[in-house]
């Protein structure tokens, strides 16, 4: 019984986590000198690799707050992007964004760039960059 | 099949996602395993391209490995080289399919000189990147018409970000010599020279992506079976591909025309639709060839794909293939038969055979993966 009970305590803490995780907010950030003010479409497009007159940073890994960024911003996923930047890459016309391994690694590459935009967990977000726009 | 598995696992690691700076190389590969089987048919009777289809279950027609190594000399100049081994009369050949000097002179202008992608079809570029699109095998009947995949030249690609995408130009000017041109079951070399393409494609966020490009080359051949002399070929492709995330769509449209009575000009398309069920993809293509003056190709492919890990994906596909008119169109034709069917429409119909339609079955399935 008390396996029983520690099984559900489990579970449910499990599902709680999940919960958190899936109602996190990303946060699109950019330096604070940057005059810049961008629309969703205009996000897409240096994420997309199709306007490089800004630098898009990436997460590495396919967490929740990577998940939801490209899910919002350009209605693909994992595998959609992985197809669309083979395209790129094996066509020559593109190279994947610059990949780093922690929210914290984004605010500091955002915050030292004048032309660097990212987006990290919401409750990563330091007064060392703007927040561009809040997704959910 | 597990020891293939963890190559491909442990070659995954060394996928460079990096933007390009000085100094610094990428590396990326790509390849299908599969094997392709035709049913319905003649003892022997083959189909495709290279006519690698046949009654046997073979690997040939579709599995490739390619590997990309791409280096940045400085900032804004890279230099690319794509070494592509496939099987070619049941031998595996290394190939430089791609190796040249690009430029990216500014945020919207890449120059590039070496040997390229001819940018024919929709899917030109990425031919033998099956992950690049649905299909297993591309649909015949439109890119079995121009064999040539590259040419050593120049292009130019201009990109305009817009509000929603982005309109692309590209320009390209090249020859290709002695590619081969598989006919009559045989291989023979042919010439392209005096290439030249020009390609425009609006990319929306939301709506799809339309594309049309137009390509002509002076064509030399030199065959028992047919001469070209500098003939000129116009080729022109016009497509929308579509992808919401679940339910997706591509159709393409192109039209061929030679100088000269040894090629028929010829219009061919196909639509496809499907929709992705998790990790389940189905789609249904409708693919027409129609030769002027020789007759038509119609096919019907069933697709399920499986995407095995977010790179690595399990195709297979049904394809009903038929002909019409007494036209052999994708099918090989044998020269004893082609000789045959000759004698017949020059001895008005007293000797050699009258030219026959065409059936069968294709069943594929196979893995594909780039890293």
């Amino acid at each position: 019984m008390k396996k029983l009970l520690r099984g559900i305590l489990l579970l449910s803490t499990g599902l709680f986590s999940l919960t958190g995780q899936v109602q996190a907010e990303v946060a699109v950030i950019i330096s604070p000198s940057s005059d810049k003010t961008l629309s969703q479409a205009e996000i897409a497009n240096i994420f997309l690799g199709k306007d490089k007159s800004l630098q898009g940073i990436d997460l590495k890994d396919w967490n929740q707050t990577k998940l939801t960024f490209y899910k919002e911003i350009t209605s693909k996923d994992e595998a959609q992007l992985k197809s669309y930047w083979s395209s790129l890459v094996f066509t020559g016309k593109g190279q994947p964004l610059k990949e780093f391994s922690s929210d914290s690694e984004i605010v500091q590459q955002v915050a030292a760039g004048n032309n660097v935009i990212g987006y990290v967990d919401a409750q990563a977000v330091t007064d060392a960059v703007k927040v561009l726009l809040t997704l959910q | 099949m597990n020891k293939i598995m963890l190559i491909i696992l442990t070659c995954s690691v060394s996928f460079s996602a990096s933007a390009m700076d000085a100094g610094e190389f990428s590396f990326n590969q790509f390849g299908t395993a599969g094997l392709s089987h035709l049913g319905g048919e003649s003892d022997g009777q083959s189909f495709g391209i290279r006519g690698q289809t046949n009654d046997k279950w073979r690997g040939d027609q579709l599995s490739r490995y390619g590997a990309q190594l791409k280096y940045g000399i400085t900032e804004e100049i890279s230099v690319t080289g794509l070494l592509l081994t496939k099987p070619e009369s049941d031998e595996w050949e290394v190939e430089a399919e791609l190796l040249y000097l690009s430029w990216q002179a500014s945020d919207r202008l890449m120059l590039r000189g070496g040997r390229l992608r001819a940018p024919l079809y929709k899917y030109s570029e990425t031919l033998d990147v099956g992950i690049t699109y649905p299909w297993l095998r591309l649909p015949d009947e439109v890119y079995g018409q121009i064999q040539m995949s590259n040419f050593e030249g120049a292009d130019l690609v201009y990109t305009v970000p817009l509000e929603f995408g982005s309109f692309n130009v590209q320009l390209a000017g090249g020859q290709a010599v002695d590619r081969n041109l598989f006919m009559a079951d045989d291989l023979f070399d042919i010439d392209y020279k005096e290439y030249r393409s020009a390609v425009l494609s609006l990319d929306t966020n939301s709506y799809g992506s339309l594309r049309a490009s137009y390509n002509r080359a002076e064509m030399k051949l030199n065959t028992p079976l047919a001469v070209l002399d500098g003939n000129k070929g116009q080729f022109g492709s016009i497509s929308y591909q579509y992808d919401n995330g679940t339910w997706f769509t591509s159709t393409e449209a192109v039209r061929f025309t030679a100088e000269g009575n040894v090629m028929s000009d010829s219009d061919a398309f196909y639509v496809m639709g499907g929709r992705r069920f998790g990790k389940f993809a189905a789609h249904l293509t409708f693919a027409q060839l129609d030769a002027e003056n020789a007759g038509i190709q119609a096919s019907t492919t069933y697709a399920l794909n499986y995407n095995i890990r977010p790179n690595i994906i399990l195709k297979s596909e049904y394809k009903r293939v038929d002909t019409r008119g007494g036209f052999a169109g994708i099918f090989a034709l044998k020269a004893d038969e082609l000789m045959a069917n000759g004698m017949f429409a020059m001895s008005g119909g007293t000797m050699g055979s009258a030219p026959r339609n065409f059936d069968g079955d294709i069943v594929s399935i196979g893995i594909e993966f780039a890293m």
